[in-house]
């Protein structure tokens, strides 16, 4: 089955704030223990975040707090997802979405609501956003190619 | 040549040869007196509005007998028709008395008997706004009227009063001459006149002031070279050729603002109003001048300062969404996780669930008391329910340092005074506790003349720059959009002391 989803405008949203980003998954392609790296200056969400993925069965490679660090972590931990927030101490998210986005899988998360970023979501290479306040396995999964 | 030609062509020619009549009517009234025989001569006036009373204003006479009749003639204000003067200047027409000493309507009678004053003649001097002033001739002998000697006193008369109008006109001009010069003497506008090939006519003392020039240095020299800054001359120039040959003048009779220079060099801008004079001749013109260099730095003052309170009310929003995003936003963002994870762990693992909810009850506690915090700081409550009094002893009592509240009066204010007279206190009390490095503060509340006097006192270091930081600039901007002021003084090792001055008279 493929789903697509446009970014934009006002078709209703199925799975709520969720937002794949024009990319195309198949449903078949998520078998086995997922492997993902945080990437958020805050320390609370990495710590919460870590915790809620692997109580859902996802293994926690790593955590990062900014976009070297970010890019480093990549490199050697080679995650199949990067969950990384859009506002970083350093460099903003959606540019290191396209550096990150052709090695893994890149998840753009927020405090703020999609909405606030207008159409920036869409050419940062990601492949989907999620709102850091309804990120579950369930929402990475929906959102993966 | 008989004695009455004799005395015409005499009076006739001291008349046109007078600058001032005033001073040409002892002689005109002897050569009429000498020259035709009479014994006592005496000119009459009105005041100076050209009404009567009728007053003498010049006299002759040689035969000191007559003393006592001048003295009464002197003392006399006769109205139109008394007396020999008054009735001449009513009606316009020569008279002839042949014996005063008999006449009912002459008050001199009785004064003319004792000095043997007999016969008397008095004619008018006319001009365009009719009698001007009526000549009387007096003699001891009764002489009967002499109709040819009347008429030739009339032309006479007339002559006189041609005189007298053009003596008239010249103090009137010489009068308004004065009060023009006094005028452009008090003015407070520089006022520059120029002649038609940019010369300097006139500078009066305000343009002295304002362009660094003696007037007695200027006048005569090309305006252009000294006031106009060079990169403006040609267009002035031009300006003035072209309204020399075409009389198009976009200048003229309007306020312009344009650059004006001084004796220094230095520039500076102008209000420039140029009016042509309406008199015969080449053209020439006026400008009226007033410096404008401290008009527009307030005015520019005002735009930054504006400018200043946008950004600042920018920038504040800017920070209310960092906090709110950065803070209590975060903490909720955690407690749905924990939520969440709680939710799935229920029937699993109950007891971490358990602690989970715990800690989300903590995480939820933390975000109401930043959230209160932060609503505190974009106005506290109490300020606008209790007033500043309350409102000032809340943000002492929370103050990192020991602080002083002395408040002279418990008086609510305006909403925009009481809210700029708070965050005064609120940003010194911030500025004390990050930079004075203080031991303790004093916050003051006072009146004077009308405004209210906030103070803020530390032991500090002092040193502060009130120019530095955005805090005190932005509440510089809001005592100033008030129409008060901000002071800081703070000299190096001796404290800081942060002082506004709102007006605050209902």
């Amino acid at each position: 089955m493929r789903i697509f989803l446009p970014l934009a405008g006002g078709e209703p949203n199925p799975r709520g704030s969720v937002l794949p980003l024009g990319r195309e998954r198949r449903s078949d392609d998520n078998a086995g223990v997922r492997t993902v790296l945080i990437v958020d200056d805050h320390d609370g969400f990495r710590h919460r975040a870590r915790r809620l993925l692997e109580a859902e069965g996802w293994e926690v490679l790593g955590e990062a707090c900014d976009a070297s660090e970010a890019l480093r972590a990549a490199a050697e931990l080679k995650p199949e997802v990067v969950l990384l927030d859009v506002h970083l101490p350093d460099v903003s998210g959606l540019y290191l979405a396209q550096a990150l986005s052709g090695d893994a899988a890149v998840v753009l998360t927020s405090s703020r609501d999609a909405s606030d970023f207008a159409d920036r979501l869409s050419g940062s290479g990601a492949c989907g956003f999620v709102p850091k306040a309804e990120l579950s396995s369930d929402a990475l999964d929906a959102l993966l190619p | 040549m008989d004695a009455t030609e004799t005395t015409e062509q005499a009076v006739a020619r001291t008349l046109a040869e007078a600058a001032d009549l005033r001073s040409a009517y002892p002689r005109v009234l002897r050569l009429m007196a000498e020259g035709l025989g009479w014994a006592f001569a005496a000119a009459w006036e009105p005041g100076p509005d050209g009404a009567p009373p009728l007053r003498c204003v010049a006299s002759w006479w040689e035969d000191p007998t007559y003393d006592p009749f001048e003295g009464v003639t002197c003392s006399l204000a006769l109205a139109a028709g008394e007396g020999l003067p008054g009735r001449v200047w009513e009606t316009g027409q020569p008279d002839w008395i042949v014996d005063v000493t008999r006449d009912l309507n002459f008050p001199r009678a009785r004064v003319a008997k004792t000095v043997g004053l007999r016969t008397a003649l008095c004619f008018p001097a006319r001009s365009v706004r009719g009698v001007v002033a009526v000549v009387e001739l007096f003699d001891t002998a009764p002489r009967e009227p002499d109709v040819e000697l009347l008429r030739t006193l009339t032309g006479l008369g007339d002559q006189m009063g041609l005189a007298i109008e053009r003596r008239r006109a010249e103090e009137a001009a010489h009068i308004g001459e004065r009060r023009n010069r006094a005028m452009l003497a008090a003015a407070l506008d520089a006022v520059i006149a120029i002649d038609h090939r940019g010369r300097i006519l006139d500078f009066n003392p305000a343009a002295e002031r304002t362009f660094g020039y003696e007037a007695g240095a200027v006048i005569g020299e090309d305006m252009a070279d000294l006031i106009v800054p060079p990169s403006l001359r040609e267009r002035h120039r031009a300006g003035l050729a072209r309204f020399l040959a075409t009389g198009d003048g976009p200048v003229l009779d309007r306020r312009v603002e344009l650059t004006g220079m001084r004796a220094d060099g230095s520039e500076f801008p102008l209000e420039l109003t140029i009016t042509r004079i309406d008199l015969p001749g080449p053209p020439t013109f006026t400008g009226y001048v007033r410096d404008i260099t401290e008009r527009k730095h307030q005015e520019a003052e005002l735009r930054a300062s504006r400018a200043r309170m946008v950004q600042a009310a920018d920038e504040a929003r800017r920070r209310l969404e960092r906090d709110l995003h950065d803070g209590a936003q975060q903490r909720l963002v955690g407690l749905a996780l924990d939520l969440r994870l709680a939710r799935s762990r229920m029937d699993s693992a109950p007891d971490e669930a358990a602690r989970l909810l715990e800690e989300a009850t903590d995480e939820l506690a933390a975000a109401t008391r930043e959230l209160r915090e932060l609503a505190r700081g974009i106005h506290p409550a109490v300020l606008t329910e209790g007033g500043l009094e309350p409102a000032l002893r809340t943000l002492v009592t929370r103050a990192a340092l020991p602080t002083v509240l002395t408040v002279a009066a418990a008086v609510r204010h305006a909403p925009p005074i009481e809210v700029t007279a708070y965050f005064t206190v609120a940003e010194a009390l911030t500025n004390v506790a990050r930079y004075a490095e203080a031991t303790e503060v004093e916050v003051e509340l006072s009146y004077d003349n009308g405004s209210l006097i906030v103070e803020v006192r530390d032991d500090g270091r002092g040193g502060a720059d009130a120019a530095g930081g955005t805090g005190l600039r932005g509440l510089a901007d809001r005592v100033a959009a008030l129409d008060g002021r901000l002071d800081i003084h703070s000299p190096p090792g001796e404290g800081t002391v942060v002082r506004a001055e709102i007006p605050c008279a209902s």
